[in-house]
């Protein structure tokens, strides 16, 4: 029998992960190699190299390789690129630094903005104007650029942003920009604003850009090497890479927009919660991933991720649409600490993997999050990480006990249990402003909880959040990479609108639909894609006349199907959701009309052949389950031995080689069909 | 899962996580007002603020965005309670104000909206939240007038009253409101934004009453107040005891004469701190009086910002630090004085606190005077989008002082205000204006070790005949000073048709200067102060500010050196 290969790489910090599946035959294999920072591409071909000969794999019946990727992150918050060049409106070249002229922190002066992707001296301002009706009031110097082209060449500066006033309205001037430098200057990169992000608000826009910029020459260098290792290796299909919006982006799109991927490892995490989660039936998540150092959170509505237009990284406002992840400085590394008032504090300092918690024993002097665990017992207080990690927590209840416990007056296993609590009570806080940000309570959805922590985590979280079920997917630790082989192929097709309903902004909206779906048609016959596989959906954003932010009403049919007044009534809905006022008689103004086309047939069922076994044999250890329970005599499960159908009561531990699960007693604990962990609360 | 509570005074656990409760509530109101809200003042420039009082007027938590508007919000609550009966306010009301002397308000522009919030048939707390309004009437377009003489010219005064009963907007009340402003329908709208992001913070607190239950919640709210309390005492605790003074100046009184001097006086003795404001000038002739609230606020910013800026902002700060001015002055003035214009006031009233606290603190607390201004810009004309008149109203960052291990920030906000600037494509699309340029001055950051931030020119052109600019600057005559041996920043100007046949350099205090189409009006703002002696500047830095357009070779021969100058020059 023929095979057919489908593979999903994340590239991680510290490791490559790898997940492979075959189709026919419903292998699922997981596998880690560590990463090669300095040339990211390189664990990428000797993991494949290594799984193409450990499972005889015929390369050439590869059908898929989807790739997360941090190059384009970590370039950009450890600044490793070098400074680039940016071609800007007479006038207005500090605007990239002086920002909204707000400062960081609004009381700590030691928080400064960071140094500008360009110095001053190569941000070239060139005569022209476009103005706000996309007039051109002043030609642009044709000579000006070429002398900003010459001193790039000079300077080394070989990346170079342009980005004009009003270029959203007009974009002939940067057009005519590039096509000067690209005549002296063919070898430069070159990134236009009008065409990373047609939409007004100078800064944001030049901001985005100039990142698009930074990262792109690197980027492109990476994603040549990791194409020719992989086609080297014989495999026929092109690799794509995760879209910060869980998305896949073809190899021509990710170089020509690399700031498009600047979530993608997290995005395709969220993918992976999303799609466990619809198999467990599950299609209301609040999703946290608890790592080393931090924690990120991520909404999922009806089987949907939640999508934002716009974050902030390293400083840089980048506007691109992204699934929806809050990071916060809180994981297994997180330092507790007391602060001036008495209060206890966990984070955002982190220990890190080196030196680590206490009881790793190689030399950390801080009581970390991971220590509090330890001592409590929830982690298995002998040795990490299947035996190979041996813990001293003796070490660590030494120190809680002089640094935390004593000066608070409070018992070691409060101190420790504390500590926890204050974590979680972050990451609930997190959870909570993601949930209430768009109008919904936290308490409606069930949190999915994963990465190294987030299972010892979950119930703690949970204290504070008040949702009735808590899953906690098998392999914790490997959702982004199963998350990139789930990822649709799917493509975005935006139209500007900017009119009111009274305007013919209706007529107008449903011309916009129907060119749309003319490109999503042409998209689908483009990629093969068969018409049942087919899925479309249908976006419309819109704003009261006079507001700076829209609201996004998602109809269920096409809008053509659509009366004005129907629009009407969602939009006033969605509106009153969200801010909590509708004004039914204002001006509506439709904003921008947004197709997705995806494609649905790429995603197979992952799951292990598994069938109902009742072969677990537990442990016993204490473990500490808060002021309210005391010290208990817990079941200490191995995860191998549980299989679908198992159930079992808290409190009880359910260890597995990357990650621990923490059952209170109030809770019970099903494993569902596809081999999750689902803690039930006890009313 | 409910942990029995361990019955102690303190609970350092429960009082984090509380903070965090509360903190998520105001985050999530105040994202709801800027997101929600029509006019670009509030929507753009962010200019607005909320926080959450308990029922005897003590704030719990403000959200991080306005320093300066804390005081208006505790003054609306206070006055609020002063005014009413508590049988007389009833569910589902709520309250509108913004008076300086009825309310407890810092500036008419500032419109407090004051919601209780009920729990067993009796107030538990005050959600509140403040929009600055580009327009409440008066004399001028944006309400402001540096020579304003009395508050009645400023606006519509606007005491505590109730805007909403029992879940019913009274819409008497609100035309009287809007109808005396310039811009009627986005008073109206953002008003209803204003009370729907209080009713937000309504829902957000009931849920806390009924998973906490009210008695845990009070005493969580208890627990709070007394954990800053302490945390405050413990930081003061760590100053030297003893007393030190600091001044610095305002150019006049906003109106004309004099210098004016802002003496701030910290006092230490164990875990108390006094500031005494005595030696501050005499009340102001124009707009530039802080009431008593805006005092207060720029206090509770400043002690955060020296001592802590991880403090919560909330009503324990003021258990053991107090404050005073003598009646009559600038800083305590006399009905009906106007207040329009306190900004610039607060701005050099903080620096005068720096400047008194740096004798107190390690060095590594210590920086620069920053430009300690609020330049602010008031454009009016025609409207493109409604009949009458638009107020284009815009404030300009500055250079921000140096500290003992960094350059001072560039173009950026300081101390009482964090307000976002208008983009220049906003102004464009709204207004019949033309942003010519938007720039850091060059030689505007005082030189040092390390350098002041520098200053930012805005350059706006007129488009259409008739439009009025009223501008307010300060500093033409005073400077950022520098600390350990650093130099003073550069000064403000107000400049008409820069760089053209017809340029003039205008006063700083400018009211409702008729401009004809093609005029243009350039505000210039100061830089920071440098920190540490400028021969001691890394020659690399220097190196690159110079490439960098930052400094020019006269600049740096005058304040670094010749030889210095001879020394980069060779590296170039």
């Amino acid at each position: 029998m023929n095979t057919s290969w489908r593979i999903g790489v994340d590239v991680g910090g510290t490791f490559t992960d790898f997940t492979l599946f075959e189709e026919k035959k419903n292998y699922l294999f997981n596998f880690k190699t560590p990463s090669t920072p300095a040339e990211p591409a390189e664990a990428v071909g000797n993991g494949l190299i290594y799984l193409i000969e450990k499972y005889s794999i015929d390369p050439s019946t590869i059908q898929y390789l989807g790739h997360g990727t941090t190059v384009a992150l970590n370039m950009l918050l450890e600044r490793r690129a070098k400074p680039i060049g940016l071609i800007t409106t007479k006038g207005f070249r500090d605007v990239l630094e002086i920002g909204r002229q707000t400062r960081p922190n609004l009381y700590n002066y030691e928080i400064k903005r960071p140094e500008p992707l360009a110095k001053r001296s190569h941000r070239v301002e060139i005569p022209e104007r476009i103005d706000a009706d996309g007039m051109v009031t002043l030609p642009l110097d044709h000579e000006a650029v070429e002398q900003a082209a010459l001193k790039f060449m000079r300077d080394d500066i070989d990346a170079i942003a342009i980005c004009f006033l009003h270029s959203y309205k007009n974009a002939d001037h940067e057009i005519k920009a590039a096509e000067i430098i690209k005549n002296s200057f063919p070898n430069a990169f070159l990134s236009l604003s009008s065409e990373v992000l047609p939409e007004f608000r100078e800064y944001e826009r030049t901001s985005t850009t100039a990142v698009n910029t930074y990262v792109g020459p690197r980027m492109q260098l990476y994603i040549q090497k990791l194409k020719e290792r992989i086609a080297g290796l014989g495999v026929k299909c092109s690799p794509y890479i995760i879209h910060s919006n869980g998305g896949l982006l073809t190899i021509p799109m990710a170089t020509k927009f690399p700031v498009k991927t600047c979530l993608s490892g997290p995005a395709a995490g969220v993918v992976g919660a999303t799609a466990i989660g619809i198999e467990a039936n599950q299609k209301n998540l609040i999703a946290f991933d608890v790592g080393g150092t931090s924690t990120d959170v991520s909404l999922v509505l009806d089987g949907k991720p939640f999508f934002t237009i716009e974050r902030n990284i390293a400083g840089f406002p980048i506007k691109s649409p992204s699934i929806d992840v809050s990071a916060i400085g809180a994981g297994g590394g997180s330092i507790a600490w007391i602060d001036d008032g008495g209060a206890l504090k966990v984070g955002p300092q982190s220990a890190g993997a080196d030196p680590g918690p206490i009881a790793y024993n190689k030399g950390g002097q801080d009581i970390t999050l991971t220590d509090a665990n330890l001592i409590l017992g929830r982690l298995n207080p002998n040795a990490l990480l299947a035996g190979e990690l041996p813990m001293d927590v003796s070490a660590a209840k030494l120190t809680l006990k002089e640094k935390i416990a004593k000066p608070l007056g409070l018992s070691v296993e409060d101190a420790a249990a504390g500590i926890v609590k204050i974590a979680a009570a972050g990451i609930s806080r997190a959870i909570r402003s993601v949930a209430s940000s768009k109008g919904l309570n936290p308490m409606d959805f069930s949190l999915f909880a994963y990465g190294g922590a987030g299972p010892l985590l979950g119930a703690v979280v949970n204290e504070e959040v008040g949702s009735r079920v808590i899953v906690i997917p098998s392999n914790p630790g490997t959702i982004c990479a199963r998350g990139i082989l789930l990822s649709d192929r799917s493509f975005d097709f935006v139209q500007t609108v900017l009119a009111t309903l009274e305007n013919n902004g209706w007529e107008k909206t449903l011309t916009a639909f129907k060119q749309l779906t003319c490109k999503a048609d042409h998209w689908f016959k483009l990629e093969n894609i068969p018409v049942h596989s087919q899925v479309v959906k249908y976006y419309i954003e819109a704003r009261y006349l006079g507001q700076s932010f829209e609201v996004r009403v998602s109809p269920t049919i096409s809008p053509r199907e659509l009366t004005q007044e129907q629009f009407v009534e969602a939009f006033d809905t969605e509106h009153k959701a969200q801010f909590g006022y509708d004004i039914p008689n204002r001006a509506i103004e439709i904003v921008n009309c947004r197709i997705e086309a995806i494609d649905r047939n790429n995603k197979p069922p992952i799951r292990k052949n598994l069938e109902p076994s009742n072969n677990a044999q537990p442990s016993q250890r204490s473990v500490y389950c808060g002021s309210f329970f005391g010290w208990k005599n817990a079941l200490i499960y191995n995860r191998d031995q549980l299989s679908i159908g198992n159930s079992l009561k808290g409190p009880a531990i359910i260890e597995e080689m990357s990650s621990t699960t923490f059952v209170p007693p109030n809770y019970n604990v099903s494993i569902d069909n596809t081999n999750d962990i689902v803690m039930e609360i006890i009313q | 899962m409910k942990e029995t509570r361990r019955e102690k005074t303190f609970d350092a656990i429960e009082v984090e996580v509380f903070n965090n409760r509360v903190s998520s509530i105001v985050e999530e109101m105040g994202a709801n007002l800027v997101r929600s809200s029509f006019s670009p003042n509030i929507k753009e420039r962010r200019d607005c603020s909320v926080a959450l009082f308990d029922a005897t007027g003590r704030a719990i938590a403000q959200a991080a965005h306005i320093p300066i508007h804390l005081g208006s919000l505790k003054g609306g609550v206070i006055s609020v309670l002063d005014n009413f009966e508590p049988e007389q306010i009833k569910p589902g009301d709520a309250f509108v104000c913004n008076d300086a002397y009825l309310a407890g308000g810092t500036h008419l522009p500032d419109i407090s909206i004051i919601t209780p919030i009920f729990y067993d048939r009796e107030i538990k707390f005050f959600t509140a939240c403040l929009g600055h309004h580009s327009d409440v009437g008066g004399a001028v377009p944006g309400s402001i007038s540096p020579d304003a003489s009395t508050i009645f010219e400023e606006g519509i005064r606007i005491p505590p009253i109730r805007i909403v009963q029992q879940n019913i907007i009274n819409d008497d009340i609100m035309k009287l409101i809007i109808q005396n402003t310039r811009e009627p329908e986005d008073r109206l709208l953002d008003l209803k934004v204003q009370i729907a992001t209080n009713n937000l913070g309504a829902i957000r607190l009931n849920n806390l009453i009924e998973n906490m239950g009210i008695e845990s919640l009070n005493k969580a709210v208890e627990d709070l107040l007394a954990y800053t309390d302490r945390r405050t005492r413990a930081l003061i605790s760590k100053l030297k005891n003893g007393e030190q003074s600091f001044t610095t100046w305002m150019d006049d009184d906003g109106v004309a004469g004099e210098k004016l001097p802002l003496t701030a006086t910290v006092k230490v003795f164990g875990d108390k701190l006094e500031l005494d404001f005595t030696g501050s000038g005499p009340q102001s002739r124009g707009a530039y009086n802080i009431m008593t609230t805006g005092v207060m606020a720029t206090v509770a910013y400043a002690i955060k910002a020296l001592l802590d800026p991880e403090l919560p902002a909330n009503e324990g700060l003021f258990n053991s630090i107090s404050f005073s001015a003598p009646k009559g002055t600038i800083l305590n003035p006399m009905f009906p004085a106007a207040v329009g214009a306190r900004t610039t006031t607060c701005q050099k009233l903080s620096g005068a606190i720096f400047g008194a606290f740096a004798q107190l603190l390690p060095v590594e607390k210590t920086m620069a005077s920053c430009h300690d201004v609020l330049a602010g810009m008031v454009f009016s004309g025609k409207s493109r989008k409604h009949d009458g008149t638009y107020v284009y109203l815009e404030t300009i960052g500055g250079g921000n002082g140096a500290r003992y291990n960094s350059d001072g920030m560039d173009g950026a906000h300081c101390h009482i205000t964090n307000s976002l600037n208008m983009p220049v494509e906003a102004v464009e699309n709204e207004y019949p204006l033309l942003v010519k340029e938007y720039t850091l001055i060059p030689n505007s950051g005082g030189a040092g070790e390390y350098r002041g931030g520098m200053g930012v020119a805005r350059e706006i052109v007129i488009l259409e005949d008739g439009t009025t600019f009223s501008g307010r600057a300060d500093s033409y005559k005073t400077s950022a000073l520098g600390h350990r041996g650093g130099s003073e920043g550069g000064n403000c100007r107000i400049v008409l048709n820069f760089a053209t046949k017809e340029e003039q350099v205008m006063t700083p205090k400018q009211r409702l200067l008729t401009l004809k189409t093609g005029d243009s009006i350039r505000m210039e703002t100061p830089g920071g102060g440098g920190f540490g002696k400028p021969s001691d500047r890394n020659k690399n830095s220097l190196m690159q500010d110079i490439i960098d357009g930052r400094i020019t070779f006269e600049t740096v021969k005058e304040f670094y050196g010749e030889q210095l100058l001879e020394e980069v020059k060779s590296l170039i």
